[in-house]
């Protein structure tokens, strides 16, 4: 064979060699080879004699051990994840049933909602978390959230259109419902908006419905079905939208769940890239902006690798939403712990664990004590001033504080509030400390004016008993007040156990804190026990305080 | 007043008479349950011993817990899906209130059940009869206490004020509202003190019928 001849055939051999070994070599690098190759290994592990059985058996392994993929999904979100007897439908459940085919495993479906999903996750009810989940930076630390993220949305309120809401201003001082564990809560907050907290997002249209709610913040997926009814939309519409966030499957956050992690990264990526999201996002009539966008970055060469879902230049990051923890958090937690293993029941104290709301508990302490004792001053002030009007001789001046007292006795406590918070929003711009000051006065009016009117009957039972003889008008008053020390005393005791429902008009206090606070954190068992202990006490101080000057004052009555 | 008319809608005094309604149903609740809750406490701290010594300071905190507290106690303690024994026991917004304000009911019933089985055990009938009308205020105080409905969303009669009050721009308008609040929980406060000051005076007559019986 000629030199030339064998020359020519070693480097056919070698391009031939090179095309064949080229293809392979890219494959590899490709979120579909690795996929396949996760796949085929932890089959392999899990087809081992014995291997099924082995304690903290990775997560992916298991899966194919018990041919089962356990997705936790909501069943009262629509477009998302609805029930209807056994039939499941929903973006997020049609995504869980294409995963569990990738992996050629059946899906076991499992309801969540808001507050359980993750504790369901913890507790390894369920393999991932696929319901309406934004990805924020403090849930980062509760689970291990799948990037690329699977949707996106933005919060958005929403109202009846008769309504002027066009931003935050506008939202001081309202009441919002939302349910509890929804990521925009602490934002709404932060906006001295009131919450009316629900267990299920499921609830709010039907809420705005009967007028339950009068606004409503949920994330705009949510309510896009809603808007697809003529009528809603006719009645309702879009205040403002905030706070986008990309959605997120999840999973334990523990080591034995690395490679279910990485295999649903990989499918993730894939699903983008293929179209696959778009396709069930189309089935579900759910918007595809988002996913079309996403598809277009999964597409790029350098994200459609098997390391695409590591690199920042592909992948979105978590919404800012970081709790900075306490000084004392880790303690809390030991004592949580401690108190669970001592006695079986699970305590939550969230007000002690993060710094905005242990801001918020020692706020609404310190502003429930300053309402208490505002309270019981403008009932004294309210009470004298009513009572020596009343029993003033003069008709122009008795005439009017009587026709205020019947007005105040005739209106309920609900409404004196808001009349005296409305008046005080009109006088001065909404802060906390107005709404407080309008409790403090309603408060005080209220009960000052059914003191003041014991005061006045005291006086006039005075007078008559004396007929004719002289005593000095304001003797005799201070022997009424003395005379109707216990009626005074009742009124004293009313208002103070009348505080917390200043949190209706705003008013920062406890009870309001520890809603705000439940509203982003758990354990409103806790939250609420804690709350009534604390009111029953402060209570139950002010009847003893009241007791020591209800015998001050029936001395100063017996005395000559 | 007919500009304003025209800014509420048409089944606007509908809405608010079946919001009122809402308010006696809640007070009616409040109170049976209060009757039978504060019955037994009374009985318990006359009779004296153990259950006495018990039945004084749970009277003592349930005097002293505050009914918007109680209520929101509640409504979080709760589960939504509880269930005994396979049937649902999670409470109605209605039945919620109406919950919370049965340590308020109870333990007035409680202390003026005493003091009534007291009056009776001392040979004073018309002693023991005040506890009626004692009972008819409760019952009004009650009805003005569920207003606090409103703040878990249940449509009683200030919801339905305070829902028209939020669609009004101007404060006169919502003061106009305000005062038509007032007006129709007012007169139904009157006319239930008018009829209690009409039970005293029925009482008072067959008292004073029976003393002069008596002597």
């Amino acid at each position: 064979m000629p030199v030339w001849r064998s020359s020519l055939l070693v480097l056919f051999a070698f391009l031939a060699g090179a095309v064949a070994v080229l293809p392979a070599v890219a494959r590899a690098d490709t979120p579909d080879a690795a996929l396949t190759k996760l796949i085929e290994d932890a089959r392999a592990e899990a087809s081992v004699s014995g291997a099924c059985l082995k304690p903290d058996l990775d997560r992916l392994v298991r899966v194919f051990c018990e041919n089962r993929l356990r997705p936790g999904v909501r069943e009262y979100y629509p477009l998302f994840g609805t029930r209807d007897g056994e039939t499941r439908s929903g973006y997020d459940v049609d995504v869980g049933r294409e995963l569990a085919k990738h992996l050629g495993v059946e899906p076991v479906f499992t309801r969540v909602n808001a507050a359980s999903r993750v504790p369901l996750l913890a507790g390894d009810r369920i393999d991932v978390i696929l319901a309406t989940m934004g990805h924020n930076t403090q849930r980062d630390g509760q689970v291990r959230f799948i990037r690329p993220h699977y949707y996106q949305s933005e919060s958005t309120i929403v109202g009846p259109r008769a309504l002027a809401v066009k931003g935050w201003p506008d939202i001081a001082g309202r009441t919002i419902c939302v349910n509890i564990g929804n990521g925009s809560n602490a934002q709404i907050v932060s906006h001295n908006a009131r919450l009316m907290l629900f267990d299920e997002a499921g609830v709010l249209p039907d809420r705005l419905r009967d007028e339950t709610c009068f606004l409503a913040a949920q994330d705009d997926s949510f309510f896009d079905y809603y808007f697809t009814d003529p009528g809603f939309a006719a009645r309702y519409d879009k205040k403002f939208g905030f706070a986008q966030v990309p959605w997120g499957m999840a999973v334990a956050r523990i080591p034995a769940t690395d490679r279910l992690a990485r295999a649903f990264e990989l499918m993730s990526q894939i699903f983008h890239r293929d179209g696959v999201f778009i396709d069930i996002a189309r089935k579900n009539r759910v918007g595809t902006g988002f996913l079309e966008r996403q598809q277009a970055v999964w597409s790029r060469p350098e994200c459609n690798a098997d390391t695409g879902a590591a690199n920042p230049a592909c992948v979105l990051p978590a919404l800012k939403a970081d709790l900075e923890p306490t000084p004392f958090a880790g303690r809390v937690v030991a004592f949580e712990k401690w108190f669970r293993a001592n006695t079986g029941f699970d305590l939550s104290l969230p007000m002690f664990k993060t710094m905005p709301a242990w801001s918020l508990f020692k706020a609404g302490v310190v502003n429930s004590l300053i309402l208490v004792a505002g309270a019981l001053v403008a009932t004294v002030i309210f009470a004298l001033v009513l009572g020596a009007v009343q029993s003033t001789r003069w008709r122009l001046l008795r005439w009017p504080g009587r026709a205020v007292t019947i007005v105040l006795q005739s209106s309920p406590v609900v409404l004196t509030l808001v009349i005296a918070a409305a008046v005080a929003h009109a006088i001065f711009p909404y802060s906390s400390s107005v709404a407080l000051g309008a409790a403090i006065v309603a408060l005080g009016l209220m009960n000052g004016s059914n003191a003041g009117q014991a005061i006045a009957e005291a006086m006039h039972t005075l007078r008559t008993e004396r007929g004719s003889a002289s005593i000095r008008t304001r003797t005799l008053f201070g022997r009424a007040v003395g005379r109707s020390a216990t009626q005074i005393v009742s009124f004293l005791i009313n208002a103070a156990k009348g505080t917390p429902i200043a949190s209706f008009i705003g008013a920062p206090e406890l009870l309001s804190a520890l809603t705000d606070i439940t509203a982003f954190a758990s354990g409103r068992a806790s939250t609420y026990s804690l709350l009534l202990v604390f009111y029953v006490v402060v209570v139950m101080i002010v009847v003893w305080l009241c007791g020591k000057l209800r015998i001050l004052l029936e001395r100063r009555h017996e005395a000559p | 007043m007919m500009p304003f008319l025209s800014k509420i809608p048409d089944d606007f005094f509908q809405q608010l008479l079946a919001g009122m309604v809402v308010n006696f149903e809640i007070a009616a609740i409040a109170l049976v349950l209060g009757l039978a809750l504060g019955g037994l406490l009374a009985l318990a701290r006359l009779g004296g011993g153990v259950p006495g010594a018990v039945a004084t300071p749970v009277i003592g905190l349930m005097r002293a817990a505050p009914t918007f507290v109680v209520m929101f106690f509640l409504l979080n303690i709760i589960p939504r899906d509880a269930t005994l024994f396979g049937v649902g026991v999670a409470p109605s917004g209605i039945m919620t209130v109406a919950l919370s304000l049965v340590p308020y009911s109870a333990s007035y019933v409680a202390d003026n059940g005493a003091e009534a089985l007291q009056q009776f055990r001392r040979g004073s009938p018309l002693g023991a009869l005040l506890f009626l009308p004692n009972i008819t205020r409760a019952f009004f105080v009650l009805v003005m206490s569920s207003s606090a409905g409103a703040a878990i969303g249940v449509t009683e009669g200030i919801a339905v004020i305070l829902r028209e009050a939020a669609l009004l721009h101007g404060l006169a308008d919502k003061l106009v509202l305000f005062a038509i609040g007032i007006l129709l929980f007012g007169v139904t406060l009157q006319v239930g003190f008018a009829i209690i000051r009409l039970l005293q005076r029925h009482l008072g007559r067959i008292a004073t019928r029976d003393g002069k019986g008596g002597t």
